[in-house]
């Protein structure tokens, strides 16, 4: 009687938690295709990033609802398979500055938040300003949904701070989440100024 | 025979429940997706407000105050984010500190690089020699709902202060590679999860994180906030130990309390916490921080205190601390020991604003203007009757930190040190100052580091 009972509760638990995983958010994200758009204001970018604070990171990903809790938290890092509830760094950026995939592209496009996409962006190429959309700008002049990136790490300028730093908007880290941080990047000699080009108020 | 058959039996037994767990755990596994769409409901994205705004916290003779707010809500339409929301707000302000708020509509610019809602206030505001103090009320018109700033309005209003006859201190051109060196390296570890070693974490090539912050006892031990590693390390007398601690590897924050006990701002959450933390690293207490966003904890002369966005005032942070109290005590500047407050601001380019302030007036203060960008103010903490500020001077392609130590008559002491900022830590947790020594916190590929750096400023 033991046997039986211990196979099949060996089996419930390789198949529902082990198969489905229990961070495989990515089922509830969709495909649906970006609504090219006209404008592109720096306060309709930064409220559109406000709706990814509080809803965790994915490496590789790029879906979130706005419910403000992290669906995949506690997923191990460092695994896109991980399928979980988020944006990574540069998939945030992408989608915040409403880009296409095709990187020759610079027109705008909007990606609904449960949109799962990532765009052809790493935090690399955003800093180098690879891509139709996206500029380079001198650091000291980065203003609200500018941005800054390193060969690890992009962030947007949510605001400025009172002393010299800056409130971030960022997917940072499988522990940290995406939240708006207080950050030092803008004096961090790793870290370029980035813009997207087209802003239009 | 009959062992076969037990054998054949146990077989089959064990085939049959192996296939109906298949059987069930696949239906589960189906349903789980229904499970997510069915979870925690979507908050409407039309009811979203909030705001940014950097108070003008210290203002120099007849310089004109424009206030600047960022509201953050949703447009209408297929796309909520398509343009600016519909949204309004009034600041209520008022010369000094008493009498009643006179109400200041903001207007909409076109522009919203540093805020779109904007209002000049007018001179005799502006220029008051008791300066001024002043609250918004920041609306989501389409939704219906509002916001103060900061939190506690009319009870707490922001300050600004005037810099009537601050001693200017003109820095020049920061001169890059001419750093000091350390006095003593008073922790080397190397990354791991050993004693002695701290830990790193990160997705392949993506941002590694480091211990995030540290902070230095009275008789020079150090206790470091290794979040990766869910401890906290502590390096005394050439000796090291470590107690596990209610801590992940998010980027926090930590202020030592005179008792061994530990303080630590949340990375994460929403809002944030602040944990109070045992010497034996087990969480004592626990609340949330006022607003939601923080830059900054140390510990103060009546406890921690944290500084929080979107109103930049430093706030009670004790979990203790009801949040009614909380949001009725925020100020400008950060609490000394003396009873005093320093008030900083960091403004244009490079300009950075430092004041002591005795009693609700400017006792010192300093304008420090550079040539070379400054960033982020580090510290700035009085040393008997000197202040010594640590800022970042910056290019496009470098960076150091400057120390300088200040006096009434202005710049007595100055030096550069390198930023090794390697692995991310908290924004403002690199640098303490504990008796007449700075301690850095600092790491490389190879591992993380607290140097120290003693000051002549005995005087």
């Amino acid at each position: 009687m033991k046997i039986p009972f211990l196979t099949f509760a060996i089996a419930i638990f390789a198949v529902s938690a082990g198969g489905a995983g229990a961070g495989n958010f990515w089922a509830s994200c969709n495909y649906a295709t970006a609504q090219a758009n006209q404008s592109l204001t720096r306060d309709g970018a930064q409220t559109y990033s406000y709706t990814a604070a509080y809803e965790g990171y994915q490496w590789g990903g790029g879906c979130w609802n706005n419910n403000d809790v992290d669906e995949g938290w506690g997923d191990p890092p460092q695994d896109v398979n991980t399928h979980g509830e988020g944006a990574d760094c540069s998939g945030l950026v992408f989608k915040t500055w409403k880009e296409s995939e095709n990187t020759s592209n610079g027109g705008l496009y909007y990606w609904n938040p449960i949109r799962n996409v990532h765009g052809p962006y790493t935090a690399a190429s955003f800093r180098d300003g690879v891509g139709a959309p996206n500029g380079l700008i001198s650091k000291a002049v980065a203003g609200v949904m500018d941005g800054f990136a390193s060969g690890t790490h992009v962030g947007l300028i949510f605001f400025r701070g009172s002393g010299g730093w800056d409130q971030i908007i960022e997917a940072k880290c499988e522990s940290c989440g995406t939240n708006i941080m207080s950050e030092t990047y803008r004096s961090q000699s790793a870290y370029g100024g980035i813009r997207r080009i087209g802003w239009t108020g | 025979m009959e062992r076969s058959r037990r054998r054949r039996r146990l077989l089959g037994g064990a085939l049959a429940g192996g296939l109906a767990g298949v059987v069930t755990g696949a239906v589960l596994a189906s349903a789980a997706p229904a499970v997510h769409e069915q979870g925690e409901p979507d908050i409407a994205p039309t009811a979203i407000i909030d705001a940014a705004h950097v108070p003008p916290l210290l203002t120099l003779p007849g310089e004109p105050v424009t206030l600047r707010y960022a509201i953050v809500c949703p447009g209408g339409g297929a796309d909520p984010f398509e343009s600016a929301c519909d949204a309004s707000g009034d600041v209520h302000v008022r010369p000094g500190t008493t009498g009643p708020f006179t109400r200041l509509p903001l207007r909409r610019t076109a522009d919203s690089l540093d805020g779109r809602y904007a209002v000049d206030l007018p001179s005799a505001v502006a220029r008051s020699p008791d300066g001024f103090s002043y609250y918004a009320v920041l609306s989501n018109d389409a939704a219906g709902v509002s916001m103060t700033v900061p939190a506690g309005g009319p009870a707490a209003p922001q300050r600004s202060l005037p810099l009537a006859r601050p001693v200017v201190v003109r820095l020049g051109r920061h001169r890059f590679g001419a750093v000091r060196a350390a006095d003593a390296r008073v922790v080397d570890a190397p990354w791991g999860s050993r004693i002695g070693e701290v830990g790193l974490d990160g997705p392949p090539g993506g941002l590694e994180v480091g211990p995030s912050a540290f902070d230095v006892a009275p008789d020079g031990g150090i206790v470091v906030l290794d979040g990766v590693n869910s401890r906290l390390e502590r390096w005394a007398d050439g000796r090291v130990s470590a107690v596990r601690a209610d801590v992940d590897g998010a980027v926090d924050d930590l202020a030592l309390a005179p008792d061994g006990t530990v303080y630590v701002a949340d990375g994460r959450g929403r809002p944030p916490l602040i944990r109070h933390l045992g010497r034996d690293g087990r969480l004592l207490d626990a609340a949330p921080l006022p607003e939601r966003t923080w830059s900054q904890l140390r510990l103060g002369p009546d406890g921690p205190t944290a500084q929080v966005e979107p109103s930049e005032q430093w706030v009670p942070a004790a979990p203790a601390v009801p949040r009614a109290e909380k949001v009725s005590s925020g100020r400008a500047g950060r609490r000394l020991a003396d009873g005093s407050d320093v008030v900083v601001l960091r403004t244009g380019t490079g300009e950075l604003r430092v004041a002591r302030v005795v009693d609700g007036r400017v006792r010192t203060g300093w304008q420090i203007l550079s040539d070379t960008p400054l960033g982020e103010v580090q510290i700035a903490e009085q040393v008997g009757r000197r202040m010594v500020v640590v800022v970042k001077a910056y290019s496009d392609t470098a960076d150091e930190f400057v120390a300088l130590v200040l006096d009434g008559q202005g710049l007595v002491g100055q030096f550069a040190l390198r930023s090794s900022e390697w692995a991310a830590s908290a924004p403002l947790a690199r640098f303490r100052l504990t008796g007449h020594s700075l301690y850095q916190l600092g790491s490389t590929p190879s591992g993380a580091f607290v140097d120290r750096y003693d000051l002549e400023v005995a005087r």
